[in-house]
């Protein structure tokens, strides 16, 4: 398993994966910041055609890169798109559920598979697809915030804002559906969808929510010409 | 830089307890709606702050529309526009109608949404949409006026009015309305960027879009920068607000004008 060590906490974490030789990472296409030259980067569409295009769907790239240190040691450097912590999770022996836009590499043997969220994620704008990261193995995925990351502990029942989940342990169940007791009244409220969590296990929340950051944003440039 | 003064009662008043102290009984102050003090924490700060509240029964927490990031399940949400509770018909009315315009216009919603955990015991957390921080004040019956971006959550017993900012104020993005909070309890606030209180003793400038909210006997009028219409299309400092006055006026070190007016022409 590689070393991983990850700087500039929290605001602009970078992560350094260390690479023995003949040892390999996986991540994210475009997560690369640099890298030793002696590591080999191979694109592909890990897990075939079909998974590829799943990960299209979810927001992630068709492509992921796997990284192969040859002839010695060397390092990767990766990093998020958005400012924010990035943490490594160890595997544990359920895997977890990523939000796809969090998921920025791991272990090359942690399977990762898209899984569809639901009808009614759908309108979320985004958790249309959640990666499923498994591990027969030891291992570790990491995964990157907008903002900070705060792991929390559910006990029973718990509300998160869809825009603010990172990842949680699959032992709990989880459905999308609206925030307050009406249609309209969730309308008001702001926050959208957000995800009724049940049972026991970790949820990973990042304290900014990238969508509300865009549409904020977004709203005050002007419009697209096409 | 000297360090970051923390948000507190401006220097003529009298000093009021910091930070999560509990209010001593018998202070003189009449009791909060809350029986116990609310514990909240707030974390990840300064660049990505993100607030703790923890409820127990009988406790409520209100906070801005949307920035609720998680709850325990037990934990009952009720949207309400925010008008004071003691706001007469016609206050309720301006109050809806500046709602909805706000609504959807863009910006700040203002529908509040109330936490309370009647079940037993809950926490809420909540966050502001941009990277900053979350500051707390305990408030002793003081009036604080924010600009309407600021206003994160409070508990306790709050009277909070919507004050135009005049019509000048419109051409700007930001700065068209304040919120002017009196009461006593725990008012949150945000801002993008860090916070940096400055102690007024007469006049002070301040960027319309870089102004958090101010306290304490101030008096204020929006102007342009450079002086005219002129001045407010040339200086790119767009509108000022004129401070007069005793008291503390927060400013935070980042503007979302600037940061558009940056992306603007960097968009396909």
């Amino acid at each position: 398993m590689s070393q991983i060590e990850i700087g500039y906490k929290p605001a602009q974490a970078m992560a350094r994966v260390i690479l023995q030789n003949g040892e390999q990472f996986r991540a994210e296409s475009g997560a690369m910041v640099g890298m030793s030259t002696n590591v080999n980067m191979e694109t592909g569409s890990t897990g075939g055609m079909m998974s590829g295009l799943k990960r299209m769907f979810g927001g992630e790239s068709f492509f992921q890169n796997t990284f192969t240190a040859q002839g010695g040691p060397g390092e990767v450097l990766l990093a998020h798109s958005l400012s924010g912590d990035i943490v490594s999770l160890p595997m544990s022996p359920n895997g977890f559920f990523i939000q796809s836009s969090s998921y920025i590499g791991g272990d090359p043997w942690v399977n990762i598979e898209t899984k569809v969220g639901g009808f009614k994620s759908f309108f979320a704008g985004e958790g249309v697809f959640v990666l499923k990261a498994t591990a027969q193995q030891e291992g570790q995925v990491l995964v990157g915030a907008f903002g900070g990351i705060q792991e929390l502990q559910c006990d029973g029942n718990m509300v998160i804002d869809t825009g603010h989940l990172v990842a949680w342990d699959t032992t709990l169940e989880y459905t999308v559906g609206k925030s307050g007791s009406g249609w309209i009244a969730s309308f008001l409220s702001g926050e959208g969808l957000v995800c009724h969590f049940t049972g026991q296990g970790r949820i990973w929340i990042q304290t900014r929510n990238p969508q509300e950051f865009g549409s904020m944003v977004g709203r005050m440039l002007p419009p697209r010409e096409n | 830089m000297d360090q970051q003064p923390q948000p507190q009662a401006p220097p003529q008043q009298a000093p009021a307890p910091q930070g999560q102290a509990p209010v001593p009984p018998g202070a003189g102050i009449e009791p909060v709606q809350t029986a116990a003090p609310l514990t909240h924490e707030i974390t990840h700060g300064p660049s990505f702050a993100m607030l703790r509240v923890d409820l127990q029964p009988g406790q409520k927490v209100v906070a801005e529309a949307g920035a609720m990031v998680a709850r325990h399940n037990n934990v009952e949400m009720e949207v309400k526009m925010n008008a004071g509770s003691r706001a007469g018909f016609f206050a309720k009315v301006k109050a809806f109608f500046i709602a909805m315009i706000r609504k959807i216009v863009g910006g700040e919603t203002f529908f509040v949404n109330h936490f309370t955990s009647p079940q037993g015991p809950g926490s809420v957390w909540v966050a502001p949409t941009l990277s900053g921080t979350v500051a707390h004040r305990r408030m002793q019956g003081e009036t604080i006026t924010l600009s309407t971006g600021a206003y994160l959550a409070s508990s306790g017993d709050f009277e909070m009015k919507m004050k135009f900012g005049g019509f000048k104020s419109l051409l700007a993005k930001e700065g068209a309305f304040f919120i002017q909070i009196t009461g006593t309890g725990d008012l949150w606030f945000n801002s993008y960027g860090g916070v940096h209180a400055v102690d007024i003793n007469g006049p002070f400038m301040v960027d319309n879009g870089h102004l958090v909210g101010f306290e304490g006997n101030v008096t204020f009028s929006i102007k342009s920068a450079g002086g005219g219409m002129m001045g407010f299309m040339a200086s790119g400092e767009g509108l000022v607000v004129q401070f007069e006055g005793q008291g503390r006026v927060y400013l935070q070190s980042r503007n979302v004008s600037s940061l558009v007016g940056w992306l603007t022409p960097l968009l396909p």
